[in-house]
This record gives C-alpha cells, structure tokens and sequence, in this order.
C-alpha cells in the first residue's frame, strides 16, 4: 500500500499530486482534486451518478482505480461541456425538465453524451437501455429520455 | 400576466446541476475539518454491560469520540415521543444503531479508530414481527419503558363514526379483505451528510442534507443545550428527500456535538448501507379492511384494523398511525367510517414519513375492495367510483373541509385517454386495466410543534440593484419551491425571473418555514410569497403615485414596465425601483400563511386537517406471464388535480416521479430483513426500477382552481402515488383473474396466487 | 514493490505475480472484485491490472472458430457484428450482464472468472460481524443451512452458461507453458474453491468452434439490468443432434447436460436438473420460485424448437 506520486490528466490539465495507491477515482477527483460534480451515490457500481470520461469511454469513477488513470485523459462533469455552451445534452435536461434534486445528473450526463455520439439515431428505447445503468429516484426517467432524444436530434443536425 | 405562473419553467438551479455546479452537503469542506465515523450496534437488544473507547481514542488522528452518556437528553421530530439518544445509551434497540462516534484527521483514521472500539452486550430478547409486539412482555423485554401495559405498542389511533361495524354486519353487499405490505425505503440517491462548524464566537453552524432545518434546529438546541438564536442550519441543495430526510437525525446532532466539542468543523457522510440503515421508510403494514354498499353501489360504510410496524423508535409514527385511517375519508363520501392502528416497537431499523405518508398501504386495500365491489355488483369499477365521489365544497365525515375537488374529471380524463370502456375486461389473458383513484393533504394545518407563529413567512427584499430577493425557509429538495418563488415574484412584479432571486433554507438568514413535508411548500409558502410580492407592488405603486400624480390602481406592473393602460405613465422597472426606494432606501416585504381553523373538537379530529386536498385517479396497464408471474406495467395514464399547476413542467414530472415511486412499492421494491437485520441494504438487492423498468406515461392535469390556493394551486407532489399501486393491482386481476393482497407483487406471489386460483 | 501494477504483456503480469508469493488480486475490468475489495472479502496486498494488456483485447475469426481475446469488454462482445452474425447467443448472453456503462469496462474474462455470490457474504464486514460470519468468511457454519460442512455459494456467471453450451476452449498461460482445456473444466462445485485454476495464471483467450447450432437464452431477473442472475439458462442443438442444456445462478458451478437430443425428454431433463442443481435460499429470490423456474424455463426451451 502506501503512497504514490502520479500526474493524472482531468479535463485537459496535468495535475501532479500523491495518492494513496488503492484509491478510486472517483475518491481523487472528490477529495484531490476537489472536483465534486462527480457525485458518490453508492460507491458500489450500481447506481451510475459518479460516471466520467476515460479516455473518452464512459467509466464508474467509484469502481475505477486511480493508478489505472494515469497517461489516460479523464474528463469530468466540470469538464463536458467547454465555454459558455452548453453541451446539446445540458441543454435539453435542463429546458425539458430532465432533473429535479440534480444528484444523478452529472451522471446522466456523462453517460448520454458519448452514448449519443456512438449511437446517434437512438430510438427512444435504445436511449431508455443505454441509460439503464443510472439511478434516478426524482423523475420516472421520462423527461430524461425525452431530453435526450431532442439532444440526440440538435446533435445530428 | 406577464410572468411564468402556469408555464412549463425549468428550475433556476437546474443550470447548476446540469454542470455539476450545484453544492451539495458532502460537496462543502472546511479548512481544518474533521470526519466522523459510528461504530454501530450488532446486536438487535441489547444492554451495553461495557463500552471500552480507549484504544480508540489514543488512536493516531482522532480528537474526539463520542458515546451516548455525552448526549443523554432525548429527541424526535414530534415533541409527543422523544424517544430516541443521538447514541445508543445503556441499550441498543436495532441492529446498526449508533453505539459511539469518532472525529479524526482524516477518514480513514476515523474508520480505523472505530475499529478499536471493543464493547460488550448483554442479548434481550428481540422483537422482529409486530404481532409479537402486540403481546405482553417481560418488564426487561419491553423496547421502550414508556410503553403502556407490558406491552411494545407505541400509539394507537382510532376514530368511528356512525358505527361502521353494524351496518358491516348486516350489510347484504360486502367485500372484506386482510392484506400485506413490506416496507419500503425513500433511497434518494443523495446519502445523508452534515458538515458542522464551530465559529468562535460561540455560535454553531449547520449545512446538512435536511428537508426540516427547522426542526433540526429546534432539536440541536434541545440535546446540545445550545441557545436558539447561537444555532444555524443550512440546507444546501438537496438530492432528494420523499420523507426520508424530514427527521432530526442522531448523525446530525452528534456531528454538531463532534464541533462543539473539538471547537473545529465536522463532517459525516453516511455510505449507501448506512442510508437503509437510517431508513425511516414506509411502514410494514398489515391490515384488515371491510366496505359495504347498498345495491346501486352507494358505499355505506368501511372500517379498517391496521397494525404499522414502526420500528425502533418513534419518528413521525403518531402521525402516520392517524393518516392510515383518516386520509381514508376521500376521495369517496363515507358516512360510516371507522379505523383502528396499533404502531409496534420492534428491534428493526426505524420508519417514519414517506411519499403518501400513512395511507399508501390503506388507499391500496380501500382501491382493490372497490374494484371487488364492482365485481361483484357487475358494475364497471369506473362507474362504481363516479356514484362516490365527494362533492366540492363539503365536509367529510370526520369534518376535513373539502374545497375544490376535480375527482371526476380526473377519472373521466384517463377513462378516455386509456380507452377503458373499449378495452377494460376486454384484453387477451395476461393483458389487463385497472383503475383507482386517490386523495391526499396539501399541507397539514397544524404544527408538529404547537406554537402561535404561522405557518411561514416570506420576504420579498427590493435595493438598489433591481433586484428582488426572496428569504423563505422552504426547503427545496428537488422539487423545485425557490423556482416557485422566483416564478410568484416575477408574476406579482410583472418582470422577468432573471431579476428575482432567492436565499433559502438558512434558519439564520430566512425567516422560518417548517420543512418540506406533508406537501405544504406549493400551498403555505406560495401563498406567503404572494402576499410578500404583492406587498412590494403596492409600496411601488404607492410611491410612484405619490410622484407622477397618479391613482396607485391605475398603475399596471407587466413585460418589466410600470405604466398606466394610455401609457402616458410609462417607467422602465429600474425607474420605478429609483422611485419607490427614494428617501427610504432598500425594504422588505413581508407575507405570511396561517391555515384557516378546521376541524371538529373530537379527540384526534386534527389529524389530515388541511386547507386544501388534492385529487388523482390513475389507470395502469400491465402484462402478466403466466408462466413466470413476471408483471410488467406496460403504460400508466395518470391525472391528478393540483387546483393549478403553477410550473406544469414540475407538477408533470412529480406525477412521473410517483408513477416510478408507486411502481417500485408494488412489484419490486421490498426492505427485507433476516433477523433483523436488513440483507438488501444496497441497489443490487433493493430493486428501484431503471428506466427500463418504467412504463410509458401519460400525464393529465386537471385544475380545479382551488379557492384558497395561491393562483388557484393545491399540491402535486404526494397525492399521486396513492393511486398507482391500486392501479397495478386491479390491472392484475384484469389480466390474470388473481387478487394480489401482498405487497411487493413479486414473481412467486403472482404464480402462487395464480395455482390457488386454478 | 509497488501495490499497483499495470503490465502490458501476459508474460510481464506472469512474472510480478510470480514475485507476489500469492498476496495478488488480477484486475481486468475491475468491476466486481472492487466491490470485494471496499468490503475486505479480497485482501491480497497487490493487485495486477490486466486492463493495459493489448494482446488480450480482439475478437477474430480464425480456422473455422471465433477467438475471444479473454480482456475484451462486454461491450465490444454485444456489438461485434462476427458475434451477432455466428453466435448471438453469446452476444445476449453478454447484453444481460450488469449495465451498460459497466460493460464497457467489464471483461469476457472477469466475467467468465466472476466470483461466487451469497446473500450471506456479499455484505460490508460491518454487517457480517452483525450476523456472525459464515464459513467462506471467518465463521465456522453456513448462514443460509445451518451446516458446518458446504458453502453452496452462486457462480453468477451469465457468459460462462452461453459459452459453456457451446463448447468453448479456453486457453490459460501459467508459467510453465500454456493450457488448453474445456471452459466447464474449470468451474468446480464447491462455494468456496469454486475455480479449478492452476496457482499462476491468467485466462488469455476463449475459442468456439463455429458451426450451425440451434440457440435459446433467458436470464431469471427481476430488473432489465443491473441485477445479478438468479436463473440463467442455455441450450444449443448442434447439427448432429445433441442437446446441451447449462444452468447457472442456481448451484455452486453451471450446470451442464449434454445428451442426443432423441435420448431425451422434458421430465427427464427436468429431473437430471433439479438433482444436479444444489439450490440453497442465498438468493433474494425465493428458493422455491427460482426451483420452479428450472422447470419453466425448461419447458420454455423444450417448446422453442418442438
């Protein structure tokens, strides 16, 4: 065990700093690096909320091993969407009404967006199963899934 | 009108959310903060014949443990059963209870040092099936000493009216049935966190996951001997409540104690198991219930016997005892109504105030027998319930005053929209409709805790800048009350939302608002919010008159302009601030909600007293596998009357979020428990549905456009799961022929159920 | 020595797990055992990441048989066009596991090599103090019989029942030299040595002959996703006309029958079955349910091809 020194690379920038060797990350990005978008709703892989970029490929942050991270590119919740826009998927969560309390939306987020770039002519059933792994408790999943097929559609065009 | 009143709004913080901007509890740190761990009890009874912290305490990075002899004054949410210790103190009543706390450097070290904490039990007897409960016990075995005759029974609540029992037992048309219900858990996915400060001038700070700062407030000050006015609780935003965070919670205090006592900031998150742990869900509920009717279906009368298993401790259980029974006295007019429920102790984990509160599992009973009753009538349970219904305007039998009241048009909306009439009774095997209705509070017009102050108060704070700011207590948890306040605000002030903000939920900043729950927020505090803005329109108004030789009536506030209707007055809304603040500077206004008096002066006639009620019925469809017994709930059409929906994007998604709820409640959602000791304490084991496992919806509102509500609005947030369970269930017998009287309808019930039947 | 290792090549992961002397977990995706881990049920001091090993990720088709590299994702497994064309069956089989964010880290081979599961065990330590431990823990009975002697921990596996049925190879490289043998071989029935796994090795490669075969899946759940099998069942029909049933979820190991088809009939299957399975109440599904649902779902692959 112990300690270890690691440059880990999150949302485009190189941060060097020690980490215990098992830690997850989720736990660096929270406690580190003090990213806290990136929410911890079980810390057991079931319930999608502190899901993140690995190079570009969705991952559970809560199941990931830091030191599996470092040379990968990890983008966050922080880190989705660059400037004063929002990404397609932001934006429509946000007007149709996709979130209430908000703790599984970065999830969501981070779950959709590359979701809707491999697949961009989802049906509103494949969007419903590429989101099975994300929890919601608030909103029945529906304004989600219709957020999502209205990004899906700003996104194609 | 130039506001967003009755437009689908997002919510003012969602922008926050989407991007991960959002603070929540665990998301706060503090410069030299420590981090709290529990050593919980393993046992369900037990004496603590010895507790030894010592190694614990020496342990490297630990300032503080904490045991239950520091905190020994007791507390609960309800003033009437204080209870429970922030720390197991002499016993431990569940198995999980806090039995020590350790505040160190880091987590870890806290964890470690929890570790070494070595105590010794002496077993009692335990107690995990309420009936065992109901029975007298040794002295030693009682639970709570408190309990009244040698036995474990925490409160019974019963009310009759008009003997219920004898026309039951003459009545010719009658359907009587014993019915089952797991209990079942809020499982927001927000974990319960807290982080206290301790500011050196002696004052004490709170920022923790709460629907009730309020309460916690009242409730460190009691256990922790802090003044009132050295107390502040923050709520930041919250992931979700349903209930499952309207308690003072033992995690809290004893983080608040943590601070006092290392004079540092402390914070305790609470892992996934120790959520189901903490638990205060739904109760286990076991019930029999008969209903009568004449032969043109007329209900005449109905009677129920409930016992709740409530658990370790009492929570908000008195409540929950009386709105098993009475929130039975709608949506259908019952002359002849009566109710009994015994709340046990038991050594499990402890429930209290879900979704619903209290009258889930009834509503469930009260749906299926009338669904029997139309059966048996040869009647179409559609019309069935369209014979009962409560008129408006009208008392029920134990005087809870109905206002408005759009039952009827709820049913008629999704008898149409679901096609009932062609396709009720009519679909091939396996495939079915059911139909059931619902009724819940919009608010509770008494306090938890009696006092003579309102309900809420709102200030609308005018400055400078243009801006108004609303100060509420309301607690938003998700569900949106601060975009309700900004949405009030911008209609009353006819400007734009982007020139109203809140400050909420900060017991020193906002004036107190009692909590989010029992769906008073929409009702209470809007209506507080209205008077407030309405208040800083007439001091414009007043002001502008004064100068430019106006009547005030005739000014008109719209589209950011305050003007006369020939405009010959015609002032930008910054010109009108410069007007009204001129030789006063910034003010606030102040609006508040008292509930109008209510009630009969029967003992127990305040229980479900609100100034308003809401109204739904949903039709659900499901398909049943007769092979498997597996259900699937293919599409729900749900209606519900919220008097007026002040942002339908919001009442929408909390009609969809009950339909998800209810559905979870019915066939895969179940607390499960292997003496006593829960085995599902994770999401692998306790099933919420995924969004595969969610029906389709099909959302109505219906505004009755109640009198008294702000703009005409009743709630929306906890009237709509009553009726989907019901819904389910009925859907079932329509599909498969089986009445499923045990709740979660798992697979094995259904194919059980479905051989009995053969 | 480093707690976290990260080879790239399978000889590199063979020659620090040689230098470990036992104290070693392997990682490939990492997705279940880092439950293990958070709950101290795996406490090996290292751990050897499998993921950053290329040569072990591919799907190809070779000699007439599809090779599975034993490091490719679930993910890449679900939406291969060679698996959907030649065996969808392995495609749906890997479709029903976890979700499906997990999948795109989740391994053929983790999953293949999943770790048996119990109501009892798969806990946090706190609760199994609360509960007093059981024998594949550090107690001395079985929390769900009452007996001193079995642990009747579930193999969770839902590829291993589609693969098992269609008579993969695997290949394993252990220091000596690498080994061939049959994917069932390696399963034993026994809750708590449930691999028959030399002591340093890594699974690298799952080969399937392909040939024609009648296919038929169904995983017992009570979610579309996320859950844990409580009932996997597969069957083949190979032109030759032998029938190969596999049940998982239910027992210690899968469960494979293998017969000419003609030899069989529904009861008989359905009796071979339920005698071979040793169901135990580990599950949260009744045990009396998930015994009954042997016999449907049985029957349910009886009647898809009469």
């Amino acid at each position: 065990m112990g300690l270890k020194q690691i440059e880990l690379t999150v949302n485009d920038f190189s941060h060097p700093f020690l980490v215990e060797s098992d830690e997850t990350l989720l736990f660096t990005l929270r406690n580190r690096l003090y990213l806290t978008g990136t929410k911890e709703g079980c810390n057991q892989g079931t319930c999608g909320s502190c899901t993140v970029l690995l190079d570009g490929k969705p991952v559970l942050s809560c199941m990931t091993p830091t030191l599996r991270c470092v040379e990968k590119k990890v983008i966050t919740i922080e880190g989705i969407s660059s400037g004063e826009n929002l990404h397609p998927v932001q934006k429509y969560l946000v007007k149709n009404g996709g979130l209430q309390c908000g703790f599984c939306t970065p999830g969501v987020v981070m779950t959709a967006v590359p979701f809707l770039e491999e697949n961009p002519d989802a049906s509103r059933r494949e969007i419903k199963e590429g989101l099975s792994g994300n929890l919601c408790r608030c909103t029945g999943y529906k304004k989600i899934i219709d957020a999502l097929e209205n990004a899906a559609a700003e996104m194609r065009s | 009108m130039s506001g967003s009143i009755g437009k689908p709004t997002p919510f003012i913080d969602a922008v926050q959310k989407v991007t991960g901007q959002a603070m929540y509890a665990d998301d706060y740190r503090m410069p030299n903060m420590l981090y709290v761990s529990f050593f919980r009890s393993t046992e369900s009874h037990a004496k603590i014949s010895k507790l030894d912290i010592s190694e614990a305490e020496s342990y490297p990075g630990v300032c503080a443990v904490a045991i239950g002899k520091d905190i020994p004054i007791s507390f609960g949410v309800l003033p009437i059963s204080p209870d429970e210790n922030a720390i197991a103190v002499e016993k431990v009543r569940y198995k999980g209870e806090i039995v020590a706390a350790v505040a160190a450097e880091t987590i870890k070290a806290a964890r470690e040092a929890v570790e070494k904490i070595k105590v010794v039990y002496e077993p009692i007897k335990a107690f995990f099936d309420p009936k065992d409960s109901l029975e007298v016990c040794a002295p030693e075995e009682q639970i709570h000493s408190h309990t009244k005759n040698g036995k474990n029974i925490h409160k019974t609540a019963e009310l009759r009216f008009n003997e219920p029992e004898k026309e039951l037992e003459i009545a010719k048309n009658k359907q009587s049935g014993f019915f089952k219900f797991a209990g079942v858990t809020h499982a927001f996915t927000e974990p319960h966190s807290t982080l206290a400060i301790w500011n050196r001038d002696d004052t004490l700070t709170v920022i923790s996951a709460t629907q009730v700062p309020f309460y916690l407030h009242k409730n460190i000050s009691k256990v922790l001997g802090i003044p009132l006015h050295k107390i502040q609780v923050k709520k930041p935003t919250l992931g979700g409540g349903f209930g499952g965070k309207s308690d003072p919670f033992p995690h809290e205090i004893i983080t608040a104690y943590l601070a006092k006592k290392t004079k540092r900031p402390v914070k305790c998150t609470f892992s996934r198991e120790e959520v189901f742990i903490t638990h205060h869900g739904r109760h286990p509920t076991e019930l029999s219930m008969s209903v009568s009717c004449d032969d043109d279906g007329i209900i005449t009368a109905l009677d129920t016997d409930i016992i709740i298993d409530g658990g370790a401790y009492g929570s908000f259980g008195v409540v929950t005892s009386y709105y098993n029974g009475v929130l039975l006295q709608g949506p259908y007019k019952i002359n002849k109504f009566g109710f009994r429920t015994r709340r046990t102790y038991t050594n499990k984990h402890q429930c209290g105030a879900m979704r619903g509160h209290g009258a889930v599992n009834p509503r469930y009973a009260v749906e299926v027998l009338l669904d029997m009753m139309a059966q048996s009538l040869n009647m179409d349970p559609c019309d069935l319930r369209n014979k009962n219904f409560l008129p408006e305007n009208t008392l029920t039998v134990g005087e809870f005053r109905i206002t408005s009241n759009g039952v009827r048009e709820c049913l008629e909306a999704v008898r149409r929209k679901s096609d009932w009439d062609n396709r009720y009774g009519k679909l091939p095997f396996g495939r079915g409709l059911g139909v059931a209705c619902g009724f819940f509070i919009s608010g509770s017009a008494l306090p938890i805790i009696w006092n003579r102050y309102p309900q809420t108060v709102v200030h609308a704070k005018l400055d400078f800048d243009g801006r108004i700011v609303m100060f509420s207590g309301a607690s938003d948890i998700g569900q949106g009350s601060d975009t309700l306040l900004v949405q009030i605000a911008a209609e009353e002030l006819g400007i734009s939302m982007e020139y109203v903000q809140v400050e909420t939920a900060d017991t020193k900043i906002t004036p107190v608002d009692l909590g989010s729950y029992s769906s008073r927020v929409t009702f209470m505090v809007g209506n507080a919010a209205k008077t407030a803005t309405t208040k800083v329109r007439e001091e414009m108004a007043k002001a502008i008159s004064k100068e430019k030789d106006v009547t005030a009536e005739n000014l008109i506030f719209n589209n950011c302009r305050i003007h006369t209707k020939d405009k010959s007055i015609d002032l930008s809304w910054e010109e009108g601030v410069e007007i009204a603040l001129a030789g006063r500077g910034a003010f606030v206004e102040s609006g508040y909600y008292i509930s109008p008096k209510l009630g009969g002066d029967f003992k127990g006639s305040g229980a479900g007293l609100s100034p308003a009620y809401s109204f739904g019925a949903f039709i659900s469809e499901v398909d049943v596998n007769p092979n498997t017994g597996a259900v699937i709930v293919t599409k729900v059409w749900g209606a519900h009357d919220c008097g007026k929906a002040l942002n339908p994007l919001s009442v929408e998604g909390q009609i969809e979020g009950s339909i998800h709820m209810g559905l979870g409640q019915a066939i895969s959602e179940e607390m499960r428990y292997h003496n006593g000791q829960q085995i599902n304490a994770n999401f692998f084991d306790y099933r919420i549905p995924s969004s595969l496992d969610t029906p389709d919806m099909d959302i109505t509102i219906i505004e009755s456009n109640d009198a008294e509500g702000p703009y005409g609005a009743k709630e929306a947030g906890e009237g709509p799961i009553h009726p989907v369970l019901p819904s389910i269930g009925n859907a079932i017998y329509d599909a498969v022929g089986i009445r499923m009287m045990e709740l979660p309808i798992t697979p094995e019930k259904v194919l059980s159920k479905m051989k009995e039947n053969a | 020595m480093d707690y976290y290792h990260t080879p790239s090549t399978v000889d590199e992961a063979l020659t620090i797990a040689g230098k470990l002397s036992g104290n070693y977990t392997f990682f490939a995706g990492g997705t279940d055992i880092q439950n293990y881990r958070k709950q101290q049920l795996d406490t090996n001091e290292y751990v050897i990441d499998l993921s950053e090993i290329e040569e072990l990720d591919s799907i190809t088709i070779v000699d007439g048989a599809l090779h599975l590299g034993a490091m490719t994702t679930l993910d890449k497994i679900v939406s291969s066009d060679e698996i959907q064309n030649h065996y969808p069956i392995i495609a749906e089989a890997a479709k029903t596991v976890a979700t499906p964010v997990l999948r795109k880290t989740a391994t053929i081979g983790g999953n293949l090599l999943v770790t048996n599961r119990c109501t009892f065990y798969n806990q946090s330590q706190e609760w199994r103090d609360g509960v007093g431990s059981c024998l594949r823990d550090v107690g001395d009975i079985c929390q769900v019989t009452g007996g001193k002697n079995d642990c009747y921990s579930r193999n969770v596996s839902d590829t291993a029942t589609a693969l098992i049925v269609l008579g993969a190879e695997i290949t394993l490289m252990t220091p000596n030299g690498i080994i061939q043998k049959s994917l069932k071989d390696i399963y034993l029935p026994c809750g708590i040595k449930f691999h028959d796994l030399e002591e340093r090795c890594i699974l690298t490669q799952i080969s399937v002959p392909i040939e024609p075969k009648k296919w038929w899946y169904k995983k017992l759940r009570l979610r579309k996703t996320l859950d844990f099998t409580s009932l996997t069942v597969a069957a083949t029909i190979d032109t030759a006309g032998i029938a190969r049933v596999c049940l998982n979820g239910v027992s210690m190991s899968p469960i494979l029958i293998e017969k000419p088809l003609k030899e069989l009939t529904l009861e008989g299957l359905i009796s071979i079955a339920r005698k071979n399975c040793k169901t135990v109440d580990n599950d949260l599904m009744p045990l009396k349910y998930r015994r009954e649902m042997i016999n449907v779902y049985l029957k349910e692959w009886w009647k898809s091809f009469r």
